[in-house]
């Protein structure tokens, strides 16, 4: 079951049939807009267009699934560029120093070197997840129930205790996500939960609508709250010198490393990684006071870690079948719709999936480059398309999604409720993400836990006896500690670090 | 409430309150046959987990003595921006069933462009109905999509 070239050659094969070629450019296209578009993320990006795919195959639609991940990624840093709007909370670190880049009239180069930059690292990155996640799975074969629980249950952990000194905030997010997912029947018993009597919520409430309310319901309420006006640079030539990638060079490397190795981490998102690499550049370079001042490392750095993260994550989510950002999340999600299970059974059982999903990451890498090269210019006057027409098509988008999924009206509202939800959660400083993940896998923590305290006759200690559980779980409770002590020692009041979608 | 300190009490109060409430919904869940995971188990764990951190960001806040951050709320102006553009939202999920996708979406695209900037009132319909025909071309006709399509394109 581990890595095989023969696996990877047959997912070449799959991944250049015509099919999944214009559905991977048709990926790569909507993640350029989703990451130009200030107000629209991949997670809502993702999660609107899911219930639509289902006219697709699987591969297909979980290829254009992942292409709009990656691809936005790649967007985000034009509007950071060119008009100094990041379309992405990981494009802000880009927007420093590739700002002041396009005001010196090189917004050009910053462009160029920011494509190649993330090209460079999503392509590392792809080596590193086709030999790593194969590998990773054949060590997950061993897990049993206890372990998955263990596993989730140090994901949650982790991202709680990276939301900043939000502790108590992120928990209650957490909580809230739960408590969304547990309102339904019983999967095992049929028994209704938290229905309050309404029919309706006796079928549940999808994740997908949570999703888009929580992030584009919400982001859209922002943005018509501050009325975005926008200011446009010259791109000019878009050529970077030799010189320019001679000085790139080292940094991509560097901040591949980084954004490879922290993304695999749950709750490492590329919104933290971009920081964790540019001030790591800043703090490396023979030159620092040019950072801030449009120094060209400052954004090859950002963008590398950006997408060497992105890419990372795929491993735990193709490996364990755990996401690690809410992007993975929904991602996640679309692979269950399609009853694919994730985790290490995934590269037993759908090699062929799998395996062309990963080599159409290849493939969608070079579409991206020639996307974001030529078409710079279009990107860019796309990005300042005014709020009052982006608003009520950015909802248009929303509603048509959310009411695919079963084509009942009821699912809107609850778009629109947890729009309303997700508003006040980010001015009032909740992260957002721990509820986002918590609603994904609460089901599958559930039956985990269930199962486990099935084969133990109820007794918790089994998640403390089996080695491999016991370390993720030593690992949660440490995550806690963390947690705690820095909310004991802080003295300021709670508010989440700024989130990626 | 315009800073955090005021605001956390209040909501930690409300969400202890809620706590309470899932704890006593909890309670209500039909147990059925024994099992090592009864379906209480999770809902009143969350109850309770809600509960007890509603009371510690509470106090928390009320204890909090430094200099207390400003929410940055919208102004009058942007208040009622987002009210009316929630509004706009709500007629839109209540019309798409009787008028259907296409003349629903023309409807909400148009009055909301419209709304946000009255004096484009051109671009207004237009935008709209480039996307009240999309919703019927790509969802509807093309996707097959079962979006309702309304008394005009019915029959």
């Amino acid at each position: 079951m581990g890595f095989s070239w023969d696996f990877l050659f047959q997912g070449f094969a799959t991944a250049f049939s015509l099919q999944n070629l214009l559905w991977a450019l048709v990926g790569c296209f909507i993640g350029t807009l989703v990451g130009v578009l200030p107000g629209i993320g991949p997670a809502s990006g993702i999660a609107i267009l899911l219930p639509m795919t289902t006219v697709l195959p699987p591969t297909s639609a979980i290829i254009m699934m992942a292409a709009i991940y990656y691809g936005a990624m790649y967007g985000g840093s034009t509007t950071a560029i060119v008009v100094n709007i990041p379309g992405e909370a990981s494009s802000v670190p880009t927007a420093i120093d590739g700002y002041e880049m396009a005001k010196q009239g090189k917004a050009g180069p910053a462009l160029a070197i920011s494509a190649i930059s993330s090209f460079f690292a999503g392509t590392l990155g792809l080596v590193g997840l086709t030999f790593f996640a194969p590998l990773l799975a054949n060590f997950a074969v061993v897990f049993g129930p206890p372990e998955y629980f263990a596993l989730m249950f140090m994901a949650l952990t982790l991202i709680i205790s990276l939301s900043g000194r939000a502790l108590l905030k992120g928990v209650i997010s957490m909580a809230l996500g739960l408590m969304t997912s547990l309102i339904g029947q019983d999967p095992l018993t049929g028994a209704s939960r938290l229905t309050f009597g309404f029919p309706k919520l006796l079928a549940g409430i999808d994740f997908i609508s949570v999703i888009v309310g929580l992030f584009a319901i919400s982001e859209v309420m922002i943005n018509v709250e501050q009325r975005i006006t926008a200011i446009s640079q010259k791109i000019g030539n878009w050529m970077p010198t030799w010189t320019d990638i001679k000085q790139c060079l080292g940094p991509m490397f560097r901040c591949t490393g980084i954004g490879f190795f922290l993304g695999l981490l749950p709750g490492v998102t590329p919104s933290v990684t971009t920081f964790v690499a540019y001030d790591l550049e800043k703090r490396v370079s023979r030159h620092p006071e040019r950072f801030g001042h449009g120094a060209i490392e400052g954004v090859a750095a950002p963008e590398g870690a950006n997408n060497a993260t992105s890419t990372a994550g795929f491993v735990p989510l193709f490996s364990f079948g755990l996401p690690t950002a809410p992007s993975m999340a929904v991602l996640l999600g679309g692979l269950m719709m399609y009853g694919l299970q994730p985790g290490p059974m995934l590269f037993k059982q759908n090699p062929e999936f799998v395996w062309a999903v990963i080599a159409s990451m290849y493939i969608g890498n070079v579409m991206l480059v020639i996307l974001n090269l030529p078409l710079v210019g279009m990107w860019a006057r796309i990005c300042v398309i005014p709020f009052y027409i982006l608003g009520p098509l950015i909802v248009f988008f929303s509603v048509l999604g959310t009411y695919s999924i079963r084509f009942i009206a009821f699912d809107v509202w609850i778009m629109l409720i947890f729009g309303v939800i997700g508003y006040f959660m980010r001015k009032l400083g909740f992260p957002v993400a721990p509820m986002v993940l918590a609603t994904v896998i609460a089901q599958m923590m559930e039956t985990s836990l269930g199962q486990s305290l099935l084969i133990s006759q109820g007794s918790p200690l089994i998640f403390f006896t089996r080695p491999i559980s016991a370390v993720f779980m030593g690992l949660a409770f440490l995550s806690i500690g963390r947690g705690i002590w820095i909310q004991v020692r802080s003295k300021a009041p709670e508010v989440a670090i700024e989130e990626a979608d | 409430m315009k800073t955090l300190r005021p605001a956390d009490i209040a909501v930690g109060c409300f969400l202890a309150l809620l706590g309470l409430f899932i704890v006593y919904a909890s309670s209500m869940i039909r147990e059925g046959v024994e099992r090592a995971l009864s379906p209480r188990t999770i809902p009143s764990a969350v109850g309770y987990l809600i509960l007890v951190c509603g009371i510690g960001l509470a106090v928390k806040s009320w204890r909090f003595r430094g200099e207390d951050p400003k929410i940055n709320w919208p102004d009058r102006e942007g208040a009622k921006i987002i009210l009316v553009s929630l509004l706009f939202l709500a007629l839109y999920t209540v019309l798409m069933n009787p008028l259907g996708l296409p003349l629903s979406t023309f409807l909400y695209v148009t009055i909301s462009i419209l709304y946000l900037k009255p004096s484009k009132w051109i671009t207004a319909i237009i935008i709209g109905l480039i996307f009240g025909m999309v919703s019927y071309y790509v969802f509807i006709h093309l996707l097959k999509l079962s979006f309702p399509m309304g008394f005009l394109f019915e029959g």
